[in-house]
């Protein structure tokens, strides 16, 4: 079942330049630091508020039919150890404080993914006493993956994205 | 007992009571008599499902608590409905009657400011540098854009006091992909002694932000109170704006309501069997029930077109209908997962090295699940029998009578064997509702909703982790004016700290917790 997996992929299909102008701060990391993170990828997520049905998602790309490994990505348990933090949401206030302590622990250069509506545009959560609302109001977020949540095809897209970003 | 039975007993507490419909009995009840009233009620089969507090300080000049309980073999709900003061609102404590009401007394004086006297009541739902006792979110008078300061206050847990012990702090961020909420183990050597949870990260003020919304941006809400129970609350939601009108949805979409819950199960114990064979160590077997689980979601998501079911349901049916054809390619599609699935229950019961983990593990007895009102599968481990779909019937379940199994250790195991067998129940109660699928009609228009008095609604639904409870009220105009939602887990995080501060290790703590597998964005909304 993998192979189906990758033939629906096709890696030279995905498409850089829809989303360039979003992608600034990738394109400015220096040519060898691209490189070295084009092979290979640490992923920590972090729930920042949302449903839970971005975690249900993100946790089925590690199971033998999407098999997140074979693609050079994993996850990883600390943020020490990440080069993409994915962040799904809306930014809860007893989580900001959490989320920023997570974002500073990692080592740079940082690539920021918002997972889902929530995270990516605040989705149908109203702004609150306890709800603070997308995640780019707090940290600066390369890629979007939008959805409600986004099917786990649809975030190995955005991660096979960002990884070919790092390889141009 | 039946409902006359019950309507006796309030007349022996001086109760007047009166009848919302044929299944609902409500009884006003005066503060001084609460507990007595309790008392009486409680040596009869009753089941606590709710609490929730209503500022109607607008129209009455008081504040309302509403208690709801579930009359057994009744197929009926009695409420208790009191009326309290506008300064100092306070009452009784009902958790030393009802251990089950902790929380609710906790989360009511967090977000109204309503006293339970006699108890200690730590704040629950917000956390400490929330400015307590100035602002109250869900009082009419607080504005839902508020600002409030955020700063770091941290949580006051038990520390560890003699030589020997040591604390473990877990999250509010994890090492998994799993929710956030803060974990503090209390250890000496391996042991675990004490064990305690922060949760309520996730609180998004959605209960607030409803009030004022239509009941379609309602529905839209319930859909994303939790990912995993999404069509649980979205059914419940539905049921609870339905039972304004007289108007009885159409067979057909009743059916395909009970289908759709029953593949969320479905979804929902898969996943739950993956994570505990994943926390036992046990990753062959972890595997297998995550792509099984996955194959799950993709069965859903070619008939109802989401993953999630979104976008299903209406207040009176279903938005749009689904091809037979589809339901004769699911009942194909489940007869191939059940005979895969065979072969992973035969290596989760056959691998010595898991049931090691599981046995004895997280034990929670019949009489402590009782005392914190645990519900779905977790209380049916445990050995109580209590079950909406056959005790307070809905949609399809009073056609069709789900198998609804029990166990009596009280373990990991248990509950994971309850969690086979429901599977397994799934596997054939689908097809036997596929089969006698009516055609027809699948949306009801509700006509009567504007008319209703009074407006208040509630819609009870067996989600995958337990009984599910939304509460809805509307004003005039027919916004929402209140809006209660009481998940499963919810009633379950309770008996999970409990079974976890058992005999247990470090290592056993995340078995425990997801032999369990509760939601977190269920509980803090």
């Amino acid at each position: 079942m993998c192979g189906q997996i990758k033939e629906k992929i096709m890696l030279e299909n995905l498409n850089t330049e829809d989303i360039k102008t979003e992608l600034s701060r990738i394109e400015k990391l220096d040519k060898n630091t691209r490189q070295a993170l084009s092979k290979s990828l640490l992923i920590r997520h972090l729930d920042a508020g949302s449903c839970n049905a971005e975690e249900a998602e993100l946790l089925a790309l590690s199971n033998p039919i999407y098999d997140l490994t074979q693609f050079g990505l994993d996850f990883t348990a600390s943020p020490r150890h990440a080069d993409v933090l994915t962040v799904s949401g809306p930014v809860t206030r007893h989580l900001k404080i959490a989320m920023e302590k997570t974002y500073n622990a990692m080592p740079s250069p940082k690539i920021v993914i918002a997972i889902g509506d929530g995270a990516c545009n605040g989705s149908i959560y109203e702004k609150s006493y306890a709800c603070l609302g997308k995640v780019d109001d707090f940290l600066p977020v390369d890629i979007y993956i939008p959805g409600d949540p986004p099917t786990p095809m649809q975030i190995l897209n955005g991660l096979l994205l960002c990884k070919k970003l790092m390889s141009l | 007992m039946n409902k006359s039975n019950i309507i006796s007993i309030l007349k022996k507490c001086n109760l007047d009571e009166s009848t919302i419909n044929t299944s609902h009995l409500l009884c006003n009840i005066q503060k001084e008599d609460l507990q007595t009233s309790i008392e009486v009620l409680l040596k009869e089969k009753v089941s606590f499902l709710t609490m929730f507090a209503i500022d109607e300080r607008l129209s009455s000049g008081k504040y309302r608590l509403d208690l709801i309980f579930l009359v057994l073999n009744a197929n009926s709900l009695l409420t208790f409905k009191i009326y309290l003061d506008e300064v100092k609102p306070s009452y009784p404590a009902i958790s030393k009657l009802i251990p089950a009401a902790e929380w609710f007394e906790r989360e009511i004086h967090d977000m109204f400011g309503i006293i339970a006297e006699g108890v200690d009541l730590e704040p629950l739902v917000l956390h400490r540098d929330f400015p307590h006792g100035k602002y109250f979110p869900m009082r009419k008078d607080f504005k839902l854009n508020q600002e409030i300061k955020i700063s770091e206050v941290p949580h006051e847990f038990i520390q560890p006091h003699a030589e020997g012990m040591h604390q473990v702090a877990v999250g509010p961020i994890h090492a998994g992909i799993i929710e956030p909420g803060h974990l503090r183990f209390c250890t000496i050597g391996e042991q675990i002694l004490d064990f305690n949870a922060q949760l309520f990260y996730t609180h998004k003020g959605i209960e607030k932000s409803a009030e004022g919304k239509t009941i379609e941006e309602g529905l839209v809400l319930a859909e994303h109170v939790c990912g995993m129970c999404s069509y649980s609350h979205s059914v419940a939601y539905c049921q609870a704006v339905e039972s304004l009108s007289k108007v009885i949805i159409p067979k057909r979409a009743a059916y395909i309501r009970t289908i759709c819950l029953e593949l969320e199960r479905l979804n929902s114990h898969l996943s739950d069997l993956s994570a505990i064979c994943s926390a036992g160590g046990f990753a062959i077997a972890s595997m297998q029930a995550a792509s099984f689980r996955e194959k799950a979601m993709q069965l859903t998501s070619k008939l109802t077109s989401h993953r999630f079911f979104r976008g299903l349901n209406t207040v009176g049916g279903l938005k749009r209908d689904i091809d037979n054809d589809e339901f004769e390619s699911l009942k194909n599609q489940l007869q191939n997962l059940k005979k895969e699935f065979e072969s992973l229950e035969k290596i989760i019961i056959d691998s010595d090295t898991l049931l090691d983990r599981l046995e004895t593990t997280g034990e929670l007895s019949f009489i402590q699940a009782k005392k914190f009102g645990i519900v779905g599968p977790a209380a049916r481990a445990s050995g109580i029998d209590i079950d909406l779909r056959r005790d307070f019937k809905y949609a399809g379940y009073s056609n069709f009578a789900p198998v609804i199994s029990i166990e009596t250790e009280g373990d990991a195991l248990s509950r994971t064997k309850i969690r086979v067998k429901d599977i397994y129940s799934i596997f054939d109660f689908i097809p036997r509702i596929i089969d006698k699928l009516p055609i027809g009609k699948i949306k009801e228009e509700m006509p009567e909703l504007l008319s209703a008095t009074p407006k208040e609604g509630i819609g009870l639904v067996e989600s995958a982790k337990g009984s599910l409870i939304h509460y809805v009220r509307l004003d005039e105009k027919n916004k929402i004016s209140r809006w209660h939602v009481r998940s499963a887990s919810y009633m379950n995080w309770r008996g999970m700290v409990q079974a976890t501060k058992g005999r247990n290790i470090v290592p056993d703590g995340p078995l425990v917790n997801k032999s369990f597998n509760l939601c977190y964005a269920c509980v803090d909304r």
